[in-house]
């Protein structure tokens, strides 16, 4: 097991590589770049493309600064400075689900000075509703015919459907993974857990899934001590993957980290795609009945009846319930704004149930460890 | 040999000063502060040595050593580690029991804390990655005009006019300093609205805690002697704040009174 888990840290530390060399093995091979969160992957595979996601990296950021403004995500700048400094060049074109401003606005820059042979952006309605839903599947028709365009060739349904399958068996995994974290605290760490999902959005899927096949059927096997630390979820908006030097200061410092929200995480494979019927339709669903998220509104926020209604905050009281978790670590990136504001009504559900919560500033390249060291510390004599 | 065996000391090394208390059972035995420096074995021997000495002591009386602060990994003889957050909050349960709001100001490190009426803490809130809101903040600008740091909060409460500094970076605040003075601006002006940029800070780091609405506040750390700040924050936030007799030892105080359920 640990040398699989190894496997995917290195796929991590050395993003692209896997990427580069399978579009160099073989003539005209494809490979697209995918803004996080949500971007359909399933159809760019179905496309014979392979996706890759772009989380920019840990370097200091020294070229992307001075295009963007710096009260811009770390997740933004950093990507926009890997374009910069060359990281990009094997890629054929960009792809990216409108999540939030930020996002929309450096892909417009990035397009303008940067232009690549493909660039999509795929607009997803903020009101999630069945109001919504004809323009939701008009997108999806138009990221299909903008790729057969580009490919030269046709998106069969069967293309599609096969993709989805190959999907759902990746996310059908991890979730199974996590649920064994979740039973057997320790048995994984919560970094390990972030680097199993992050690099399955590297490399081919039908890789990834090969070698996350043989890591479920070593687990049972692997002895894990009693769990003397508290368990804890851990949550917050990052597009991005959190930093394993952080994760591990928060689980080496008597928490055990047993579920989460990431995007490199539970919020990527929490849902499947329904593999049968017209794909568009499964594709609609799948948005539609997407766990929730800061960045769009389901139509129960919109009913009225309480100014303080959080689906988000149900979800994680959910989460934590589920895990009998002692409490909910809260990661909040610099400068996300469409969490800074769901944090708020999260905050006072999490204070009227009384369920003890750490809200953690966090930039990578910035801040200080010891600090974060010394607030989990102090939470943790709280518990 | 005295406290039979009661005997706990609380060290707290902070990123400027390191404390030492001695504590027995019928109180305060002794404490010491001096410099931390980049020795932090050595400031912490010296610290408790001089305790010890002071009460007469021997290390062997000792029962119990808690380390706090910055630097409590490196004290070899402690017998736990605690953040400085929850021993705060010990030493101001002790000194003041119906405290449910500490505000402590050290030399990189403001803190905010909500406590029980037990004295455990609910909510606390740090200064995130800037030293603005802290005594470094109140030092670079006290060197920088010429003023000894613990005369700064008098000569603060002479100004006449008000002007504005800005709260975001003491480097930066720093730069307009110079300035001002460059402007010929009153030092004494300048050294309000240092205080008044320090006091807007610490406000917001009350408010991120959310305090019970009519919680008296507890200063502690070493700028609690500063009695500008003192005032500025009673203003700021309607509410009455206590300062300690020796505000820079509470934490260690706390440290002290932990280890006694450590042994």
């Amino acid at each position: 097991m640990e040398k699989i888990l190894d496997k995917f840290k290195e796929f991590c530390m050395q993003p692209y590589d896997r990427a580069v060399e399978w579009k160099d093995a073989e003539p005209n091979r494809k490979v697209i770049g995918c803004i996080p969160m949500y971007f359909p992957e399933e159809i760019l595979h179905a496309a014979g493309v392979l996706p890759v996601t772009l989380y920019g990296s840990d370097e200091p950021i020294t070229m992307g600064e001075h295009h963007l403004m710096n009260n811009a995500c770390h997740q933004v700048r950093s990507t926009f400075d890997s374009l910069l400094k060359g990281k990009y060049d094997f890629l054929d074109g960009v792809a990216a689900l409108h999540v939030c401003d930020q996002v929309r606005f450096f892909l417009e820059v990035w397009q303008l000075d940067h232009p690549f042979p493909f660039f999509h952006e795929m607009w997803r309605p903020y009101r999630l509703d069945n109001t919504n839903r004809p323009f939701l599947t008009s997108e999806l028709k138009r990221l299909i015919s903008h790729l057969e365009s580009f490919t030269g060739t046709e998106i069969t349904i069967e293309a599609i459907r096969n993709s989805i399958g190959i999907y759902n068996e990746s996310r059908y995994m991890m979730r199974k993974l996590n649920d064994i974290r979740r039973e057997r605290p320790g048995i994984i760490s919560a970094s390990d857990m972030v680097c199993t999902v992050t690099s399955s959005m590297l490399i081919p899927r039908e890789e990834h899934n090969q070698l996350l096949r043989e890591l479920l059927s070593r687990i049972d096997n692997v002895l894990t001590p009693e769990d003397q630390r508290f368990k804890m979820v851990i949550i917050g908006h990052l597009c991005d993957a959190p930093d394993e030097g952080l994760l591990n200061l928060i689980e080496n410092e008597g928490l055990s980290l047993i579920d989460d929200d990431f995007i490199t995480g539970g919020r990527y494979y929490a849902v499947d795609v329904n593999p049968d019927g017209d794909p568009i339709e499964s594709f609609a669903d799948y948005y539609m009945n997407m766990i929730p998220c800061t960045t769009y509104h389901y139509v129960d926020c919109w009913r009225g009846d309480s100014d303080k209604y959080s689906p988000y905050a149900d979800y994680t009281i959910d989460m934590l319930k589920k895990g009998q978790a002692a409490g909910i670590v809260i990661l909040r990136a610099m400068y996300c704004d469409p969490f800074d504001m769901e944090f708020v009504l999260l905050r006072e559900r999490l204070k009227e149930e009384n369920i003890p919560f750490l809200a953690l500033f966090i930039e990578k390249g910035s801040g200080s460890m010891e600090a974060v060291r010394t607030r989990v510390q102090a939470f943790v004599e709280t518990l | 040999m005295r406290g039979d065996g009661m005997i706990t000391a609380g060290i707290d090394v902070g990123s400027t000063t390191t404390k030492a208390v001695l504590l027995g059972k019928d109180g305060i035995y002794s404490y010491s502060v001096q410099a931390t420096g980049i020795d932090i074995p050595e400031a912490t021997e010296q610290v408790l040595g001089e305790s010890l000495a002071q009460a007469n002591l021997s290390f062997e009386d000792i029962a119990g050593i808690v380390s706090t602060g910055y630097g409590r990994i490196s004290i070899p003889f402690s017998s736990q580690t605690i953040t400085e957050i929850t021993c705060n909050a010990a030493g101001v349960h002790h000194l003041f029991p119906n405290a449910t709001l500490v505000v402590d100001i050290g030399g990189q490190d403001s803190k905010a804390i909500k406590m029980d009426k037990k004295g455990r803490v609910r909510q606390f809130a740090m200064n995130d990655k800037c030293a603005a809101g802290t005594g470094k903040f109140l030092e670079v600008a006290a060197q920088t005009l010429r003023v000894d740091v613990e005369e700064l909060g008098k000569t603060s409460l002479e100004s006449k006019n008000k002007i504005t500094i800005s709260n975001t970076c003491t480097v930066f605040a720093q730069s307009e300093i110079v300035s001002l003075i460059a402007r010929k601006t009153e030092k004494e002006d300048i050294a309000a609205a240092l205080h008044e940029s320090i006091g807007s800070r610490i406000y917001g780091l009350i408010n991120s805690v959310y305090p019970e609405p009519k919680a008296e506040i507890v200063l502690t750390g070493g700028v609690a002697r500063n009695i500008a700040i003192v005032k500025l924050l009673e203003r700021m936030t309607g509410r009455m704040v206590m300062v300690p007799e020796n505000p820079q030892i509470v934490t260690a105080l706390g440290a002290a009174i932990l280890a006694r359920k450590v042994n």
